[in-house]
């Protein structure tokens, strides 16, 4: 419902006319934090454990990997526990678990003699049904195409969606949630707003659909509110919602996925 | 002078001898004791009791050419009074020394009052004279930004000020994203300010009361006027309906900034439209010197929609009846009737999807209020008022192929009780008080389900409520009081103190007031807002009281402030009242002031220097923060000249210092994206905000009956790039970077307004 709020409407109105200039602000630099990344899904491993730091404001946008980390995950629905292998730099993976629906898995995090831990539940899979395109105009006053997603939500509430777009093999850089909060047991046709890149005809879009848990939610719906370049004068800005413990950023997700191409009409 | 021993009061009503319109807050004395006075009230009444005697009656007001009438005090009486309206004279006004110096002599702190002639010579943005916009000039009432409506008195938030329109509440005082107010200044004979020491008769809201008063119209001749301005037409009409009896007052307008969207080739464009209209009508009559009835009414609506696609539209609606009644000489006594709505509804169209989201807030009063005229050195208030609130938080209304459920959030209802009684007293000569109780009692009613929450927001326990059942009382009792003591003629210094409560709450978690804003009454996890505010000050007059000083200092602590969870969500949650954190604030500052009131060249200076902190528990780690309204500095400049009997000029030019914003101090990749890393709430500034606004005024010749002007005016005269939005991103020429963007709004607004009367 991100474009339906009010003051998406309000922006149009007001920034029609305003000026915009790139300004130099002097922010503080912060003690880097840890920012953990971890998914487990129903597609085959191995799964991934992506672990770096923040950076200051005005350094470049290159994050330094943590590469000293223990990783552990544990799927305690059947008390199958791995530790994970640096694969790359800062990038740990699984050998052995598989990622089932229904199952609560663990992650423990161990870096400089600090514990950071989560655990998610991977939610059952909601097909998705097609995947169709609408016009609307957008706040620029221009028509835009964006791609629908069509899927029967199930009956009963907890569902919660993510969706990303690859548009010719690029991701594009928005975040699409939807929750069943207000929606329960309908056959959902939402369309994915996009606010940084639009789709052309013929393009090739590969859309992926996945199923996460309301921690994971919660996340990525916070992190929604303070990214993008439609965020304004919307909340006062915060640290996403993050369902790990002992004060890192990011989230560690189990979540069903699946993904469809297709060609832009 | 007193020849006996018995008491005896004249009373009455003080009119404008050409309109007919009650004159609210007149300087009514007796010269023969010219410290002891009273002030007409909001219907225009006076009363005066003193020993038996031969006296003269000396009334002035603002504007006016004072009056002075013998009284022979040998029996109760009435003696109407009619004041000649000397505004647009270029001569300075000499009135006699007496009475000019109310504002060193009354116990009232932290009030102000603005004439409608400086309303209507200060400039303003598109043209449109706005009491809102021009309050915010003085000290201590701070301007939100703009494209923003809302304004914070002494630090208090933008929902914590009472607004009120011919004593019914308004909800949401703003028009088209907040760049207009409600309020057309037409309709508009008074407003009274009180941002501390708010008399015992107001109560609700923690920061301020902003009381406005329409016109009752002229009752002796028929007149028209209006305005036409680059965005708005105004139009209004008043009259007698008996002569000298009763008349009527109607004005509305209308914007039509969509008629220029219309024009635009662009055919995605034509569908979009952004307006609002209001009317605002009042009708009196006067039965006899003793009953006096009044009607009064406001009506407005804002439209703004986006092709077929999405629209919203708002608006409120108020009435009041009241009834004057004069028990006796002495005892005065008002009964009101109000109602008042806000609501607003939103459309969302695309193929499948058709939503309708409705909310309304509305009230029901009764409130009567009593003043009773002991003699000139006493006065007693008292009253009570009775609000039914009810609450529609949110009504989702979907077509059955859409991918949302149809939803009707339960009603919530409820009822504010309060009573009070003050005393305004002058114990001696040089000292006058004002003091006062108030007892609130705020009644949460059902029917409806109550829920419980843990620290996680979860809901633990409902209990079910049927309809007219209590689900929780909260009783408080808000002590108000105020005092002056007079140093000599020309200073005073004052002290005051109050408490107040407020029990229906704004919640919004945007940054700046949107018309979906969501009001919730105190519940059992919602409890009553509640501030404590002491103030001291020192008041002076120059220069025969052309010159006006004040200097007040005030502290305030506030109670059960909320705040919301991160990521909280406010629309069409039933649990919304999980999604709320709660915690203190307090705000103190200096406001200083001073003002040339007489003369060619009017106009005043203003600063406030201040700080407003708030402590959460679960925000910024429990610690105290500023808030965002935290201003360390604010200044206000006002300047009006009377350059010749046809040009008016003016100017106003105010700074403040930059709201409190969240920055990011890092960032970090997630997901392959660009995120910032936030340690600190609002611990960084904006730019400071500064502006300068001018106008001119050109009187046309005034012919037999029929008078116009023209107003120029240019805000924002030396384009300042004020900073609307700081936003951090990904620099678009450079992926490897990040930048911050600054957008800001309103570089040189010329508009040209022209206005008629007949």
């Amino acid at each position: 419902m991100r474009r339906t709020t009010a003051y998406g409407f309000l922006f149009t109105v007001l920034l029609a006319s305003a000026c915009k200039k790139v300004i130099d602000v002097d922010l503080k630099s912060a003690t880097p934090q840890i920012v953990i990344e971890g998914n487990i899904t129903n597609a085959g491993g191995p799964y991934e454990v992506k672990i770096t730091k923040t950076v200051d404001f005005s350094a470049e946008n290159v994050v330094p990997p943590v590469t000293n980390a223990t990783v552990f995950i544990t799927d305690s629905t059947n008390g199958i526990s791995e530790k994970l292998i640096q694969a790359d730099s800062g990038i740990y993976h699984t050998t052995i678990l598989f990622g089932v629906s229904g199952h609560t898995y663990g992650m423990l995090v161990n870096v400089d003699g600090q514990q950071y831990t989560a655990s998610s539940t991977m939610p059952r899979r909601v097909p998705l049904d097609s995947i169709t395109f609408a016009e609307n105009v957008n706040f620029n006053n221009q028509m835009e195409i964006n791609a629908v997603v069509n899927f029967q939500d199930p009956t009963g509430l907890g569902n919660y969606y993510m969706f990303t777009e690859y548009v010719n093999g690029r991701q594009i850089p928005d975040i699409f949630v939807f929750e069943d909060r207000l929606s329960d047991g309908r056959y959902i046709q939402e369309p994915l707003f996009n606010d940084s890149a639009y789709l052309q005809k013929n393009d090739t879009l590969v859309l992926t659909m996945d199923c996460i848990d309301q921690n994971s939610y919660n996340y990525f719906y916070t992190l929604m509110n303070v990214t993008g370049n439609s965020n304004f004068q919307s909340v006062t800005p915060a640290n996403p919602v993050t369902n790990i413990s002992g004060g890192a950023l990011g989230y560690f997700s189990a979540h069903t996925t699946q993904r469809a191409a297709i060609s832009v009409y | 002078m007193a020849i006996g021993q018995n008491r005896y009061t004249i009373s009455g009503t003080v009119r404008d001898k050409k309109t007919g319109e009650a004159l609210i807050g007149a300087s009514v004395n007796l010269l023969e004791s010219p410290e002891r006075g009273i002030l007409s009230n909001s219907y225009g009444f006076y009363s005066i009791t003193a020993p038996a005697g031969h006296y003269t009656l000396l009334i002035t007001f603002s504007g006016y050419q004072p009056d002075s009438l013998p009284v022979d005090l040998v029996h109760n009486s009435t003696l109407p009074v009619e004041l000649d309206n000397v505004a647009g004279q270029l001569a300075e006004v000499v009135v006699s020394a007496q009475k000019k110096n109310d504002n060193v002599t009354r116990p009232l702190m932290g009030v102000q009052k603005l004439t409608t002639r400086e309303i209507n010579n200060i400039p303003v943005l598109f043209g449109e004279k706005d009491v809102l916009k021009t309050i915010q000039l003085l000290p201590g009432i701070q301007f939100a930004g703009d494209g923003n409506s809302g304004f914070y008195v002494r630090g208090g938030g933008a929902d914590q000020n009472l607004i009120l329109l011919d004593e019914a509440t308004v909800y949401n005082p703003s028009h088209l994203l907040g760049f207009f107010s409600t309020f057309n200044s037409d309709a508009i004979k008074d407003i009274t300010v009180y941002k501390g020491g708010m008399p015992a008769e107001y109560g609700g809201r923690l920061s301020s009361v902003i009381d406005i008063k329409m016109n009752d119209g002229n009752d002796k001749d028929y007149h028209f006027g209006g305005g036409i301005g680059l965005i708005s037409t105004r139009l209004n009409a008043e009259g007698p309906i008996v002569p000298d009896k009763g008349s009527f007052s109607m004005s509305g307008r209308r914007t039509y900034a969509d008629l220029f969207l219309k024009l635009s080739p662009d055919s995605s464009v034509n569908d979009n439209s952004l307006y609002f209209y209001d009317l605002n009508v009042k009708a009196n009559y006067k039965f006899d010197e003793k009953n006096h009835i009044y009607l009064s009414g406001y009506f407005g609506r804002d439209n703004l929609a986006f092709g077929n696609t999405f629209g919203i539209d708002y608006g409120n609606a108020t009435g009041t009846f009241r009834w004057n009644h004069v028990f006796s000489s002495r005892l005065f006594s008002n009964t009101s009737l109000i109602y008042s709505k806000y609501s607003y509804k939103i459309r969302i169209n695309s193929e499948n999807n058709n939503i309708g989201f409705t909310s309304n807030i509305r009230d029901a009063d009764v409130k009567e209020d009593l003043q009773y005229f002991v003699d000139a050195d006493n006065k007693i208030n008292f009253g009570f008022s009775v609000i039914h609130h009810t609450i529609a938080p949110g009504i989702i209304d979907a077509s059955s192929g859409s991918s949302f459920n149809s939803l009707t959030l339960q009603n919530k209802y409820s009822l504010e009780n309060a009573a009070y009684v003050s005393h305004e007293w002058s114990p001696a000569e040089k000292l006058h008080m004002n003091y006062g109780l108030r007892a609130t009692n705020f009644l949460v009613l059902g029917p409806g389900d109550f829920y419980s929450y843990d620290s996680a927001g979860k809901a633990t326990d409902t209990v079910h409520y049927n309809s007219g059942k209590i689900a929780k009382t909260y009783t408080n009792l808000e002590p108000r009081w105020s005092l002056s003591f007079q140093l000599n003629e020309e200073n005073s210094v004052k002290v005051s103190y109050n408490r107040n409560t407020q029990v229906l709450h704004l919640l919004s978690n945007s940054t700046s007031s949107n018309p979906t804003d969501l009001w919730i009454p105190s519940s059992n996890n919602v409890k009553p807002e509640i501030a404590d505010q002491e103030s001291i000050g020192y008041f002076r007059n120059f220069k025969d009281s052309r010159y006006e000083f004040s200097v007040e200092a005030y502290y305030k602590s506030m109670r059960n402030e909320i705040d919301y969870k991160n990521g909280a969500q406010l629309i069409a949650n039933e649990n919304v009242e999980s999604q709320l954190l709660f915690g203190k604030g307090r705000a103190y500052g200096l406001e200083l002031f001073l003002k040339k009131k007489v003369g060619k060249f009017t106009g005043w200076l203003s600063y406030t220097l201040s700080r407003t902190e708030l402590r959460i528990d679960g925000i910024n780690q429990n610690n105290w923060y500023p808030a965002k309204q935290d201003r360390t500095h604010d200044i206000s400049l006002v300047g009006i000249y009377q350059a010749s009997r046809k040009w008016t000029l003016s100017a106003i030019w105010v700074y403040y210092t930059g709201n409190a914003v969240t920055w990011p101090n890092g960032k970090y990749i997630i997901d392959g994206q660009t995120a910032f890393y936030y340690t600190e709430r609002n611990a960084y500034r904006m730019p400071a905000y500064h502006r300068m606004d001018v106008a001119a005024t050109l009187q046309g010749k005034k012919k037999k009956k029929f008078e116009s002007s023209w107003t120029f005016s240019i805000y924002n005269l030396y384009g300042r790039e004020n900073a609307y939005s700081i936003v951090f991103q990904t620099d678009p020429n450079d992926p490897t970077k990040t930048q911050a963007l600054q957008y800001s709004l309103f570089r040189f607004v010329p508009s040209v307004t022209y206005n008629f009367k007949f």
